[in-house]
C-alpha cells in the first residue's frame, strides 16, 4: 500500500492556493487531483476557490481602472519637452583612430607603439522657428 | 545596439519616449492611486516617475519589457520619496515563513459560495478601492501588481526588489486579507456570506 498518496481533507483544502497559483509540486499536485476525484465536497471546494480567485482579479481590475487627467498628460509632455528645449537637432559624431607604430632602433630592438585617439562632436542647432512655446505635442516635433 | 544609441539624438529619443512609454500614463496613474491613496501625490508620483524614466531612457533596452521597467522606476521613486515620512506597518520578521501555516481550511456550504460570489460581483468599486487601501502597503503593491496588471512574481520581485519567495508570501497574505475586508464589506451590505448559513436574507 502506498499511503502517500492517501492525504486527508485538510491538507487538501489547504493546498489550493498553492494549486491556484500553479506552486504545486507535481507529486503533490498528483495526491491532490487523486483526492478530488473521490471527494465531491474537496472539488466543489476547489472549484469555487478558482472561481473567487478569478472574480477577485475581474473586480479589481474594473475597479482600479483610472484615467489620468488631462493637466497630467499635459504636464508629462511639457517635463520632456523642457528637457530636451534647444536641442531639436543634434549631431553627435565620433572619431576614433588607432595609430600603430613599429620601430627598430640601431641595437636591432624592436619598439612597438599603439596610440588610439579618440574624439567627440556635439553640435545643437537651435530651432529658432519653435512655432509655439508651449503646447508642444508629439506632431510638432521636428523628425 | 549601443551604436544605434549613439546615434540617436536627444530629440529622436524624446519622440521614442513619447511614442512608446508615454503610452502607459492612465496606467501609471491608476497604480499611483493605489499606492499614495490620493490623486495630488499620485500626480506627482507619476511625473517624477516619467522625469526619472526619460533621464535614465538611454539605459533601458529596447525590446525589453517597458512596462515593467516603467513600474520599477514607480515603485522605487513611491517607496524611497513618498513613504518616507509616513508612519507605515511593519511587517514580521518571520514575514515568509509563518504564511504557510494557513489557517485550518474546512468545507462551506453550497449557499455561502453562491453568496460570496454573489456578493463580490455586486460590491461597488469604491468598496474594492477600500478594501485595498486599508491592507498593508507591501501587500498591496504586489496585490496591486499581479492581479490588476497581471505581473509574474519574477517581475514584480525585480519591480519591488524583494525575492520572489516574499512577493508570493505578500501576495498570498495580501488576498487573503482582502478577501476577508469584501466579505466584511459584503455584511454591511446585507449578502449573507455566512459559512455555515449561507443565502441572501
Amino acid at each position: 500500500m502506498t499511503f502517500d498518496f492517501i492525504l486527508g481533507c485538510n491538507e487538501v483544502l489547504n493546498s489550493f492556493v498553492f494549486l491556484i497559483e500553479g506552486n504545486l509540486e507535481l507529486p503533490q499536485m498528483n495526491m491532490v487531483e487523486v483526492h478530488i476525484s473521490t471527494c465531491p465536497a474537496c472539488k466543489a471546494e476547489l472549484e469555487h476557490e478558482q472561481a473567487v480567485h478569478t472574480l477577485m482579479q475581474d473586480v479589481l481590475r474594473r475597479s482600479c481602472e483610472e484615467k489620468a487627467p488631462e493637466e497630467l498628460h499635459d504636464a508629462i509632455y511639457r517635463q520632456i519637452h523642457e528637457q530636451t528645449t534647444g536641442t531639436f537637432t543634434e549631431v553627435v559624431t565620433q572619431y576614433s583612430m588607432t595609430e600603430i607604430s613599429i620601430e627598430i632602433d640601431e641595437f636591432g630592438q624592436i619598439e612597438h607603439r599603439e596610440v588610439t585617439i579618440e574624439h567627440t562632436e556635439e553640435i545643437r542647432f537651435l530651432n529658432q522657428e519653435n512655432p509655439n512655446d508651449d503646447g508642444l505635442t508629439p506632431e510638432d516635433q521636428g523628425r | 545596439m549601443s551604436t544605434d544609441l549613439v546615434k540617436e539624438s536627444s530629440a529622436e529619443r524624446a519622440v521614442r519616449f513619447e511614442r512608446d512609454a508615454l503610452a502607459f500614463t492612465d496606467q501609471l496613474y491608476g497604480a499611483a492611486l493605489r499606492y499614495t491613496k490620493n490623486p495630488h501625490d499620485a500626480k506627482d508620483l507619476v511625473q517624477d516617475t516619467y522625469l526619472k524614466a526619460f533621464a535614465s531612457f538611454h539605459q533601458f533596452e529596447p525590446g525589453t519589457n517597458l512596462k515593467a521597467w516603467l513600474y520599477r522606476v514607480l515603485t522605487t521613486t513611491f517607496i524611497n520619496t513618498y513613504r518616507k515620512d509616513q508612519r507605515r506597518p511593519q511587517l514580521s520578521a518571520g514575514e515568509i515563513e509563518d504564511w504557510q501555516l494557513a489557517d485550518a481550511a474546512s468545507h462551506t456550504s453550497d449557499q455561502g459560495k453562491s453568496a460570496e460570489v454573489e456578493a463580490l460581483e455586486n460590491l461597488p468599486d469604491s468598496d474594492i478601492k477600500r478594501a485595498l487601501q486599508d491592507i498593508p502597503e507591501e501587500f498591496r503593491i504586489a496585490v496591486y501588481l499581479a492581479d490588476v496588471e497581471g505581473f509574474s512574481y519574477k517581475e514584480i520581485a525585480e519591480i519591488v526588489g524583494v525575492p520572489a519567495g516574499t512577493v508570493m508570501s505578500r501576495l498570498h497574505r495580501g488576498r487573503k486579507q482582502l478577501r476577508e475586508r469584501l466579505t466584511e464589506y459584503a455584511k454591511e451590505l446585507g449578502y449573507s456570506t455566512d459559512k455555515k448559513s449561507g443565502g441572501k436574507p
